[in-house]
């Protein structure tokens, strides 16, 4: 994958430098003013990705008494577990782990067998059924009810106000995703299919048995993907879940933006380092994503290469 | 939504049973075991599109309708286009649309922009190491969520108790004077696009620079030869090979341009009023309107509007797309 300017940089000057007598091999290699520009703009992009993570972190461990004036630290002086020790010593934030681990983990199972299932009938390429099923995969991309008929349907029709549910389900077949398992779908080697079908397999033994271990990279690739979007996802709970005891962490979160007396809930003490505790807070919601996320992030990127171009 | 999914379930069996009866040797119980097997396959996803996609569309019906709890559905009187005409006649209309369209044109504009550019200052760097770590910690921004980026934000621009701010701290040095950026709307279309850039600008880069990774090395090779700069095969070559890959995400983005990112607007403006008159877009209108004055009728009509135009732009772009390009259209 790497590219097109190895080649070109390993190769000898061909025309800049025609005289062989030249300097040194070594300065031949000297970077042109773009290249070092580059440089420049990659990691000072980077250093900006980078620092208010730090600053919410290192904020984390700062006094209270810093805090209040400046908003932020580069380094925690004076260092202070305050709020963490509030917080864990509270019930709020276990239960909105719980709820946040339970609509991450069930929402992706359900995600992953529902697009993994669409995904191969659609790569199937079954006359009459594969492309219509794809075109009605494909239409929600385009076009959707919105926030209303969504509503209504989630609380008067279904009945899932204030169930875990109400997050998962909407949000469980994401069509980008769904087309992303087609095309590596579509590579599944036919022998293989027909030797099964040959042994007398039926499409079910065949999908479990024979397609999807051949698939896990794909399947990790989407699980992920959706864990993300429902560990981060905030918007239906915001709509449908009111009862405190079953909010998510990023509702949580929003709470103690909007007001920083809703911090006071989450521990068990009255004066509560509150602006320390939306920092530590922050910390603990994006922690696990933070933590997972140097070993998962080839297959995002994979992801995004095979949706971009269409494998 | 049980005869959507009975007509998607009895195609399926029928071609289930055309292929099957074309494989020799295969007797009637297994073709039947097979057919039911795609059906098992297909239907969570079928239903969860019927109920959670195609049945919120059913249900812009409501946005005729003088929408009542008690009556539901399908019992509360019609309305006409009253709905709509209380949108556009209540004044607030023609603001909130301009935003909406305003913030997603900067916002499409500077993220592919910048995809773009990081991808091209990426593709420079030597060593499969070093940038595939630039490349991961870029990306990062993305896999946090908009409520995370708006606290992140007011340790730059507030600081929790709404003095200090990092920002701030720095005018102060320069001496520049202080700005409460919460209370000021004038710079905040500019403030959010930053967010975005900083949010999906890795993202971007990522499709970018798998699309230059696709280019043959042997243009790149014709370039040197000719004696190019790195500079000038990067705008000469790299930047006009890019273009199809623009295109489609331009396409998508278009199609999402009257849908006005609601997850970053509201968990960092949230409801303050102060930064309505520059940041107020029809999603979070909408929001606002369903939670606090319960207008079903009319929240629903907006989104009927958003819908029809966005799904007429997303048609638009991509003929004129298809045009220009035929080999890289969607679907």
């Amino acid at each position: 994958m790497t590219t097109v300017d190895t080649p070109a940089a390993a190769r000898p000057r061909p025309v800049s430098a025609t005289p062989p007598t030249g300097p040194r091999v070594r300065q031949r290699q000297r970077p042109e003013p773009f290249t070092v520009a580059s440089y420049v703009g990659v990691i000072a992009f980077a250093v900006v990705c980078i620092v208010p993570f730090w600053m919410v972190v290192a904020g984390s461990f700062t006094a209270e008494s810093t805090l209040s004036k400046t908003g932020y630290s580069f380094w925690p002086d004076p260092f202070s577990l305050d709020a963490y020790s509030t917080i864990f010593a509270g019930s709020r934030v276990w239960l909105s782990y719980g709820a946040t681990i339970f609509i991450t983990v069930v929402g992706t199972v359900i995600a992953v067998i529902a697009t993994s299932g669409i995904a191969w009938v659609i790569a199937r390429g079954l006359p009459l059924v594969s492309r219509p099923l794809a075109v009605f995969a494909y239409i929600p991309m385009l076009f959707t009810g919105g926030l209303v008929p969504m509503y209504i349907l989630v609380t008067q029709v279904l009945q899932l106000r204030d169930s875990w549910f109400a997050v998962i389900l909407p949000m469980a077949i994401a069509p980008f995703l769904v087309f992303v398992q087609v095309s590596f779908f579509r590579a599944t080697p036919q022998e293989i299919l027909d030797a099964a079908r040959i042994d007398g397999a039926g499409e079910l033994r065949i999908f479990f048995q024979v397609v999807l271990p051949l698939s896990k990279p794909v399947i990790a690739v989407i699980a992920l993907f959706y864990a993300v979007a429902f560990w981060n996802e905030w918007f239906h709970a915001l709509l449908f879940i009111s009862e405190p005891a079953k909010y998510p962490l990023q509702l949580v979160l929003q709470n103690l933006i909007t007001s920083v007396a809703n911090a006071a809930d989450l521990g068990t003490v009255s004066a509560a380092p509150v602006y320390q505790m939306r920092l530590a807070m922050t910390v603990i919601t994006i922690g696990p994503i933070l933590l997972a996320y140097p070993f998962a992030q080839r297959y995002f990127v994979k992801g995004l290469t095979l949706g971009a171009t269409k494998g | 939504m049980s005869t959507d999914l009975g007509i998607a379930s009895t195609s399926l069996a029928t071609t289930g049973n055309t292929r099957s009866g074309t494989t020799p040797g295969g007797n009637r119980r297994k073709m039947r075991s097979r057919d039911y097997g795609l059906v098992v396959l297909a239907a969570p996803a079928v239903i969860l599109l019927v109920v959670f996609a195609y049945g919120p569309m059913a249900g812009l019906v409501v946005a005729f309708q003088d929408f009542n709890v008690a009556d539901g559905v399908f019992g509360s009187p019609w309305a006409g286009f009253e709905n709509f005409e209380f949108f556009f006649t209540s004044g607030g209309a023609g603001r909130i649309l301009w935003n909406t369209l305003f913030l997603n044109i900067l916002f499409l504009a500077a993220t592919l922009g910048a995809g773009v550019l990081l991808a091209i200052m990426l593709n420079e760097i030597r060593g499969r190491v070093t940038k595939r770590f630039f490349q991961s910690v870029i990306f990062v921004p993305y896999f946090v969520s908009p409520i995370v980026v708006s606290i992140f934000l007011q340790a730059f621009l507030a600081g929790p108790s709404g003095r200090g701010g990092l920002v701030n701290d720095l005018t102060d040095v320069f001496g520049l004077p202080s700005i409460s950026w919460y209370t000021e709307p004038g710079p905040w279309p500019w403030i959010l696009t930053v967010v975005k850039v900083w949010q999906m600008g890795g993202y971007m880069s990522v499709i970018f620079l798998a699309a230059i990774t696709a280019i043959p090395e042997e243009v790149y090779e014709a370039g040197v030869i000719d004696g190019a700069s790195r500079a000038q095969m990067a705008l000469r070559i790299t930047v006009p090979l890019l273009k199809p890959t623009a295109a489609i995400l331009l396409v998508l983005g278009v199609g999402r341009i009257f849908y006005g990112d609601f997850g970053t607007i509201y968990a960092i403006v949230g409801d303050n009023g102060t930064l309505f008159s520059t940041t107020d877009v029809i999603d979070t209108y909408v929001f606002r309107a369903l939670r606090t004055i319960g207008d079903f009728g009319t929240t629903a009509a907006i989104g009927l509007f958003q819908s029809v135009i966005g799904f007429v732009l997303v048609v638009v772009a991509t003929l004129v797309q298809r045009r220009y390009a035929k080999e890289t259209s969607l679907l």
